[in-house]
């Protein structure tokens, strides 16, 4: 609001001066020397009338204009930092390898706390797992049938369209077993969390040997510089070695924690491959008919562009 | 669908050039009952890729996150944030041992550096990080 009028004023100040040369010019031209259309005072006055303008505006910035933090860049926390990954890329695929790798991650390390609820067995048939492995793993677990004909519920051995299961039977035993925090479901982390891959990856492998000197936490919390407030009721949880990967790869602190996720981000879109191909081929039916188009289109305007209109004009009057 | 799928499998027949595996095989099986040697298999192929990898391997895994932060900590591009944040260290910790605290800032500490080093020091390190995990 006060912009605009601000400007506006300044707008009207500034026809004002055109309007104040075009008098004095006029009464130079005239030659009729009255003393207050002098131009050095109505110089004056524009000049005067173009600081007030000026000033009003650098004092509305100085008052309006910068950028507020309301938090401090603790409370902020710190920016995840930009990786290269590779499944982001627009004609890449996720590494399945590494999807079966960070899915071992998963289970051996954050399953014990973080749900992943969206995620049922059968999806994992082709993508990280075959379907015996998949239906191995889902038998492991066990799961409610149907009830029988007492109305007895009993329990039967997974199956692959059974969900994995949760670690807790509901999030206030998840609070009662982590100190009053509730480890989020990890389905659509990746999604949920600006940074996404960045913030997780930064988060998971960011924990320092020791917190900065003069950093006081509240009992419970680690230092985390990536999680905002930098206070966060998970410890760190990947070390060297870890785990044991089948293929051999190094199972390095950030190695375990890259592979995972990329799992995350496969459970939080598992459509991506599909999707991306789905695009590629979008842009090449798409071009390919828009060449046909231009082409047809010469075709049918090729008469109307190749004609050629004569005039032909009328004898006039009679011969001379 | 059928006919599109049918026009794709006679391209994917005539390329010279194949689509990513990554779930062939295993859709294989899922039509196929008795598919357990299959996976054996795979699982023995999946080791014949890796032998190389191995040779890395030392007694001790080494981190290469911490490596390369490390060393570009000492770096010269972060130099500057290193100096402020060991100044910090400096100023806070031996506020604590009985020298007069700072009146202006009685409860100091060092997050702020920190978070520059360390910004500086993964941004620098991202790059060379991805080269060398899988
Ligand atoms: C010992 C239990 C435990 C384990 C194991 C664990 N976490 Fe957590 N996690 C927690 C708790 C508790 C929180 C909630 C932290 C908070 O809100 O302060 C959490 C929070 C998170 C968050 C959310 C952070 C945010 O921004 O809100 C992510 C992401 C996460 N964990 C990922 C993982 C991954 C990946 C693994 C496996 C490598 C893992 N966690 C293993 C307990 C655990």
């Amino acid at each position: 609001m006060l912009a605009r009028s601000a400007l506006r004023s300044s707008r009207t100040l500034g026809a004002a001066r055109n309007g104040a040369v075009h008098t004095s010019k006029r009464a130079a031209s005239s030659s009729s020397s009255s003393a207050d259309a002098s131009p050095f005072r109505l110089n004056m006055a524009g000049t005067a009338a173009t600081a007030v303008a000026i000033g009003s505006l650098a004092w509305y910035y100085h008052l309006y204009g910068t950028e507020l933090h309301a938090m401090t860049m603790t409370e902020e926390g710190l920016h995840a930092t930009k990786y290269p990954w590779v499944h982001k890329e627009y004609t890449k695929t996720f590494d399945h390898q590494a999807l079966r790798r960070g899915f071992q991650v998963y289970r051996e390390v954050c399953s014990s706390c973080h749900s992943l609820s969206r995620i049922p067995y059968r999806s994992l048939v082709g993508v990280t797992h075959t379907v015996d492995e998949a239906k191995a793993m889902a038998e492991e677990n066990e799961y409610d049938s149907e009830p029988n004909d007492e109305g007895e519920i009993e329990k039967r051995p997974g199956k692959l369209s059974d969900y994995l299961p949760n670690p807790y039977k509901n999030d206030e035993a998840a609070r009662a077993a982590n100190n009053g925090a509730l480890p989020p479901d990890l389905s659509l982390m990746v999604k949920a969390r600006h940074g996404g891959c960045d913030y997780i990856f930064s988060l998971l492998t960011g924990y320092p040997e020791e917190p900065p000197p003069g950093v006081k936490l509240p009992d419970g919390l680690n230092f985390n510089p990536y999680f905002p407030g930098t206070g966060i009721a998970m410890a760190r949880v990947l070390y060297n070695e870890l785990v044991e990967y089948e293929d051999g790869t190094p199972a390095t602190t950030s190695q375990m924690a890259k592979d995972v996720v990329e799992f995350l981000n496969w459970s939080a879109e598992p459509e991506m491959d599909q999707r991306k191909k789905m695009g590629m081929k979008v842009l090449v039916i798409g071009t390919a008919l828009f060449a046909l188009s231009v082409w047809v289109k010469r075709y049918k305007w090729s008469p109307i562009k190749t004609r050629k209109i004569a005039y032909n004009p009328p004898i006039q009057g009679g011969k001379h | 669908m059928g006919f599109f799928d049918s026009i794709s499998d006679m391209l994917e027949a005539a390329l010279p050039w194949s689509t990513a595996e990554a779930e062939a095989p295993k859709e294989e099986e899922t039509k196929d009952e008795e598919s357990s040697d299959k996976s054996e298999e795979e699982g023995s192929e999946e080791k014949e890729e890796e032998p190389e990898e191995e040779e890395e391997e030392e007694e001790e895994l080494e981190d290469p996150k911490e490596k390369f932060e490390e060393e570009c900590k000492e770096s010269k591009a972060c130099a500057p944030a290193k100096h402020h944040f060991d100044e910090c260290v400096e100023r806070v910790t031996s506020a604590d041992h009985g020298k007069p605290v700072d009146k202006k800032h009685p409860d100091e500490d060092c997050v702020e550096e920190f978070f520059h080093l360390a910004h500086c020091a993964s941004t620098c390190a991202a790059p060379k990080l991805w080269n060398a995990l899988k």
